[in-house]
């Protein structure tokens, strides 16, 4: 079975083998006279050759340890729930931050921040809410002047 | 007199309300940043890198400064409240600043860290005036195989002196170029890993980037293993001016604190948290009573917490003079001077005086400010101490998210930050190091021209790089270094080195 350790590498590797494969095609030009996909093909390769390294060693390490890589219990123990909350909080909130506007949409992202760690009431996460767009608002939109949009509510 | 002219030339520019405004917000919030753990300077300076594209190119970076010096600072107060170190440079004054703490020495704990920080600011600030210039002028004669040898040389430092695996922080570098690489080829003008988003020709933001990978993940990590802070030390905190005695014992470790910080501040890759390492490790050694160390010994509080701030004013010198960055805090310094289109290096002092030497005097100026912030207002930093992190962890994320649109106005660049957060969080639970990438994303298209145009002069000859006296150091010890991870001995050596992730 593929250990968490073990992933990682294959991607990097996967990366690289792309990115090898496609900035060849940008260009690689020669050493006297480098093209724009130079670095690119250099860099790599390097990805590609510590990946196929890293990954060996994750071989190398089981077989010695002679028991579970450490990375298989990464996810034990942890609130990597909360997390995925989190990211799809942030997901949506990108999603509709130009169809809802600014305060509305970032009013909306802050309630469910202020409630997604720890139980709160609703009463308080509003108002810890409405006092940070305020806040917010204040001195960002009329001081520093940043262009926030208004969305279909028109504020 | 030339150096006295020109600090009377940066003290008439920072004086303006303007600048001193700025610099009291820098060294204010880094004194903030420093006392809250769960996040750095690094990720206090991207989220407010934004903020400075609408100030002068001065106040900005005297703002940043302000951040990254004030962290120094405030880093003790929690080390020596609370045993949790705001700042990885402030995990060895936890040893004995706790201890002083629960013998009912807080007070001359926090004092005399303030004190040490302000003498060895004051230090290097003195040093880095007197070194910066000539070093300038020396660096005027580099080539691009010189910066090509130095880049290599700051890059494997910081590659070397990072947490864990090596291959895994060499890994990280190759794509930290890359991804500083993408977009519009600036010799051919041909796209490069665009996908066909016009957001992209310009290349990744700096902002956004740093933002997801320090601001995004940290609170990614937080949340997952929910951060709680130890209990807080109560009662009143007095005795904040040290006796004589403390001062006798304070002041040869905050002085050798002061020599060690700025010289492995200069280095590439050095900076605060080894400095304040080899500091507590050199006062234990020449202590008398050794012993003493780990159970409230004010020598351990004086000499690491000098030496963190000592090593703050080092780490200008390769910025400022060769426009190489140090470290990931000097790197968010060189990309908000490249914002104003102010580009470091040996002609930066000639050519913008007024910013040199206007950050110059900023520094004496915020290091007043912040012995005046962290003496009388202790009271309130503990105060800050108890905001729990779930009201923390939502503003986190809404500067992230303001600082991220307001750049362009986009959202794409919202998206950018969520995405290199989720990056950032994965990579630190999997054990590969940001740090590496983020210097590498910065340094990326000046390594890439730097190598293009060095094989162009040399005709496509690697030689080039062993052939000149410098960039065969540079390059020279790259190899040197990279080779010793190869020798057990010194592999374990180096694995004993405390390390930081926002180097």
């Amino acid at each position: 079975m593929l250990t968490h350790y073990r992933l990682g590498s294959i991607i990097w590797l996967a990366v690289g083998i792309y990115v090898a494969i496609s900035s060849y095609r940008l260009g690689f030009g020669s050493f006297t006279q480098p093209g724009p996909g130079f670095i690119f093909v250099l860099m790599a390769l390097l990805l590609m050759v510590l990946s196929a390294i890293d990954l060996g060693a994750t071989f190398i390490r089981k077989e010695k340890a002679g028991k579970e890589n450490p990375g298989d219990i990464l996810w034990s123990g942890v609130r990597w729930q909360k997390v995925l909350l989190l990211i799809a909080g942030l997901s949506v909130y990108i999603s509709v931050f130009n169809f809802l506007g600014f305060l509305c949409s970032t009013f909306l992202l802050m309630l469910f921040l202020f409630k997604v760690d720890e139980p709160t009431r609703w009463w308080v996460a509003i108002l810890e809410s409405f006092i940070t767009i305020l806040f917010s608002y204040g001195l960002f939109g009329l001081w520093l002047k940043v262009s926030f949009p208004q969305g279909i509510l028109g504020f | 007199m030339d150096v006295l002219h020109n600090l009377f030339l940066g003290f008439s520019v920072i004086f303006e309300p303007y600048n001193i405004f700025f610099c009291f917000i820098g060294v204010f919030i880094g004194t903030l940043i420093g006392v809250l753990p769960g996040i750095g300077p690094v990720g206090a300076m991207s989220l407010l890198l934004p903020a400075t594209y609408k100030v002068s190119p001065l106040a900005s970076l005297v703002m940043l400064a302000g951040i990254y010096y004030g962290a120094q600072y405030g880093g003790s107060t929690t080390s020596v409240l609370v045993n949790i170190p705001g700042e990885a440079s402030s995990v060895v004054t936890c040893l004995d600043g706790y201890q002083m703490a629960r013998q009912g020495r807080g007070g001359a704990a926090l004092g005399i860290a303030a004190f040490g920080s302000f003498i060895a600011g004051t230090f290097s600030l003195v040093a880095l005036m007197l070194i910066a210039p000539p070093l300038a002028s020396i660096a005027l004669q580099f080539g691009p195989p010189e910066y090509f040898g130095l880049m290599c040389l700051g890059l494997t430092i910081l590659i070397y002196l990072a947490s864990g695996s090596i291959i895994r922080a060499i890994m990280m570098a190759a794509l930290g170029v890359m991804l500083g690489c993408v977009g519009q080829d600036l010799e051919t003008g041909s796209t490069r890993f665009v996908f066909g988003v016009p957001e992209l020709l310009d290349g990744i933001g700096l902002a956004p980037f740093v933002m997801g990978l320090f601001g995004v993940s940290e609170v990614l990590l937080n949340i997952e293993q929910r951060l709680k802070l130890g209990k807080v030390h109560e009662g009143k905190i007095k005795g904040l001016l040290p006796n004589w005695q403390d001062w006798k014992d304070s002041i040869m470790p905050i002085l050798r604190g002061s020599i060690f910080g700025f010289f492995l501040g200069i280095l590439p890759g050095g900076g605060a948290v080894i400095s304040s390492f080899v500091s507590y490790a050199v006062e234990k050694k020449v202590s008398k009573h050794p012993e003493r160390f780990g159970k409230g010994a004010i020598e351990g509080v004086a000499g690491p917490e000098s030496a963190n701030n000592a090593a703050s004013g080092g780490a200008f010198i390769p910025l400022l003079t060769l426009g190489i960055p140090s470290n990931v805090v000097m790197a968010l310094l060189l990309g908000a001077l490249m914002i104003h289109g102010i580009t470091p290096g040996p002609l930066f002092i000639a050519n913008n005086p007024d910013i040199f030497w206007g950050v110059i005097a900023s520094m004496y100026i915020g290091n007043v400010m912040l012995l005046v912030l962290n003496l009388p207002l202790i009271g309130l930093w503990v105060q800050v101490l108890k905001v729990p992190y779930k009201i923390l962890f939502p503003l986190i994320l809404l500067f992230c998210v303001i600082g991220a649109y307001s750049i362009n106005s986009s959202t794409f660049d919202i998206a950018v930050m969520v995405v290199f957060g989720v990056l950032g969080y994965l990579m630190r639970k999997y054990k590969f190091e940001c740090a590496p990438m983020v210097l590498a994303f910065v340094l990326g298209p000046m390594f890439e021209k730097s190598l293009r145009l060095s094989l162009l002069l040399s005709d496509g000859s690697f030689l080039i790089f062993f052939t000149r006296p410098i960039a065969a150091a540079g390059m020279i010890a790259t190899f040197l270094m990279l080779g010793s991870c190869v020798i057990p001995s010194l592999r374990k050596k180096r694995e004993e080195i405390p390390m930081d992730e926002e180097r």
